[in-house]
């Protein structure tokens, strides 16, 4: 009886004091919730990616989504980068829709990917201004109104955001976007900053426009993260990765799924963390005011599609392309070759798709002739490479192949009767004959200087080449002297003829084919 | 920059992504047959996704 007296009164102040420490716990103990996406590179209306029957994504569905799991918990909502370049419904304004909608859609932050600098600083200058939310880029030093970090406070919790942007940016866009531009080391700059953040917020947030194993990388040598929000890969990182002391997230691409990273904080620690990623189709919900921005601007893109620029004086054919030379073939082959300053340029006859009618040229026109997003590279090639791509070209002529070049700044012989392989007789450089060992730029598209058509020649020499850098602003590599991924080769074709208003190419006996 | 694809060994340019090196490996056809990309850590990637200096992706 005694002893359940004295028991009775210690076991209350138990349980008072498990109910204070828990409630103390709560009270030290926030969540929030991180909604991200990265690459979405303008893909605004749903589509089907390559090799599916299903269409994906579609920005009004994703900021539905967005919309009610921000309403669930406090949230932060952030873009990896790469979010104004890539598909028409960017390209076409600059990126200026990108950022109407994302305004709408209230974005806490964004990052700027390599991509964000493709046309040029200026642009990109109108775009940050544009947006009602911080862009961010710590380790570019030179463009103004890009922060290194920002601090938010979500519901009491202070959050640190600092951006990086991929060191590749310079070799990865034309250098002339990121002329005066210094590009410093992600890590470093990481590092720098999570050190002087670490004491003035509860938690960290890197948003990375790098690559999920640069993530990954940086997540082992950097202490002091809590979350890397990344891009740059395309990476569908279904669950975080959990790599040293950091969360590593990344969704995808074109908006086809929207980023959920759900933590627990307390003591300035994640104590709990769990992520997911939502997948967005064009079905349920739909954002009323993104879906009008959508719209609105795909309208446009069909306007801008009708618009003449200018006018053809002759029939453009585009369809002997895979046997013979063409006008056609001529012109854009010229084009390249100017674009990039370069001796020659060769492309295959597959990269021109159709013809365009003597008449006025609509931009619809120019982009089913180039159709695909292909971008011009020039690559320095030995004269005995030159010949051996030509060799490649004209080596299943008799099957018209898309393989068949079209040229520009040579002129070649070839007998079709002859063996593969040494079908290419005399080959004229500048009226000059070409000699085997000097090295020639050559113009080229991204598809063949990757290996495309069995074109082998441009990536040899790519192999050969010692390492890249920017050096004066301009990119200086051994053998690969030019390349602007951010410039279509069909938007490049069109600001020619827009510029040039008429167009009349010959067929001037570029290629010659021996009759025996 | 080399990669591999499947194991096979090529050479990019820089700034070249996954659609590259799928088609210098000759595989991006297969794509087309609703094959996927993945990286050396499972994680599906997209034809524009950037790639590192000995990255593995595999299409399967």
């Amino acid at each position: 009886m005694f002893q359940t007296k004295k028991i009775k009164p210690f076991l209350i102040v138990c349980l008072l004091l498990l109910v204070t420490s828990n409630f103390l716990s709560c009270v030290a103990q926030r969540e929030i919730r991180i909604l991200h996406m990265n690459d979405f590179h303008g893909f605004a209306v749903p589509y089907k990616p390559y090799g599916s029957d299903e269409s994906q994504g579609g920005l009004a569905y994703l900021a539905a989504s967005a919309e009610e799991l921000r309403a669930e918990k406090p949230t932060l909502f952030l873009a990896a980068g790469d979010m104004i370049q890539g598909n028409n419904w960017a390209n076409l304004f600059e990126g200026k829709s990108s950022i109407e909608a994302m305004n709408v859609m209230n974005f806490d932050a964004m990052v700027v990917g390599n991509h964000e600098f493709d046309f040029g600083q200026e642009v990109l200058k109108e775009r940050i201004g544009e947006a009602n939310f911080p862009v961010l880029g710590a380790n570019v030093i030179g463009l103004s109104g890009l922060k290194p970090y920002i601090m938010k406070n979500v519901d009491g919790l202070s959050v640190a955001l600092i951006g990086v942007v991929t060191d590749d940016t310079p070799v990865t866009t034309h250098p002339k976007n990121v002329t005066g531009l210094k590009f410093l080391s992600s890590e470093e700059t990481i590092r720098k900053y999570a050190q002087e953040l670490r004491g003035k917020s509860d938690i960290i947030v890197v948003l990375s426009h790098s690559g999920f194993n640069t993530d990954a990388d940086l997540a082992k040598k950097v202490d002091g993260v809590d979350v890397i929000v990344g891009g740059h890969s395309h990476t569908k990182v279904a669950k975080p990765a959990r790599i040293n002391k950091s969360l590593v997230v990344q969704a995808f691409e074109h908006g086809k799924v929207l980023g959920v990273l759900d933590l627990t904080i307390k003591n300035g620690k994640v104590v709990r963390a769990s992520g997911r990623l939502e997948p967005i189709k064009p079905t349920g919900k739909e954002n009323k005011a993104v879906g009008a921005i959508v719209a609105k601007y795909q309208k446009r893109v069909d306007i801008v599609m009708n618009e003449t620029i200018g006018e053809a004086l002759v029939d453009l054919d585009g369809v002997n392309v895979r046997l013979q030379e063409t006008n056609l073939g001529n012109l854009i082959t010229d084009i390249m070759r100017k674009t990039a300053g370069a001796d020659v340029a060769i492309i295959n006859g597959g990269t021109i798709r159709t013809s365009i009618k003597q008449g006025p040229i609509k931009v619809s026109d120019v982009y089913a002739v180039v159709p695909f997003d292909n971008y011009i590279v020039s690559i320095k090639l030995t004269g005995k490479q030159i010949r051996d791509t030509l060799e490649h070209g004209v080596s299943a002529v008799e099957d018209e192949e898309g393989r068949f070049p079209q040229v520009s700044g040579l002129i070649f012989t070839y007998d079709r009767n002859g063996q593969r392989g040494s079908r290419v007789k005399e080959i004229f450089i500048n009226g000059n004959a070409l000699e085997s060992e000097k090295e020639y730029a050559v113009a080229t598209n991204d598809f063949l200087a990757a290996g495309g058509d069995g074109y082998k020649s441009f990536g040899d020499s790519v192999k050969s080449s010692r390492d890249y850098a920017v050096i004066g602003g301009a990119m200086k590599g051994e053998k690969l002297v030019y390349g602007d991924s951010g410039r279509w080769l069909r938007d490049v074709v069109a600001d020619y003829i827009k510029t040039e208003k008429t167009v009349s190419p010959k067929v001037e006996g570029r290629i010659k084919e021996l009759r025996r | 920059m080399k990669v591999f694809v499947n194991d096979q060994e090529v050479t990019l340019g820089p700034g070249m992504t996954v659609k590259h090196a799928l088609t210098a490996a000759g595989l991006v056809n297969e794509v087309e047959k609703e094959k996927k990309i993945y990286d050396e850590m499972g994680n599906e990637i997209g034809l524009g996704g950037a790639l590192t200096e000995g990255a593995r992706i595999y299409v399967k």
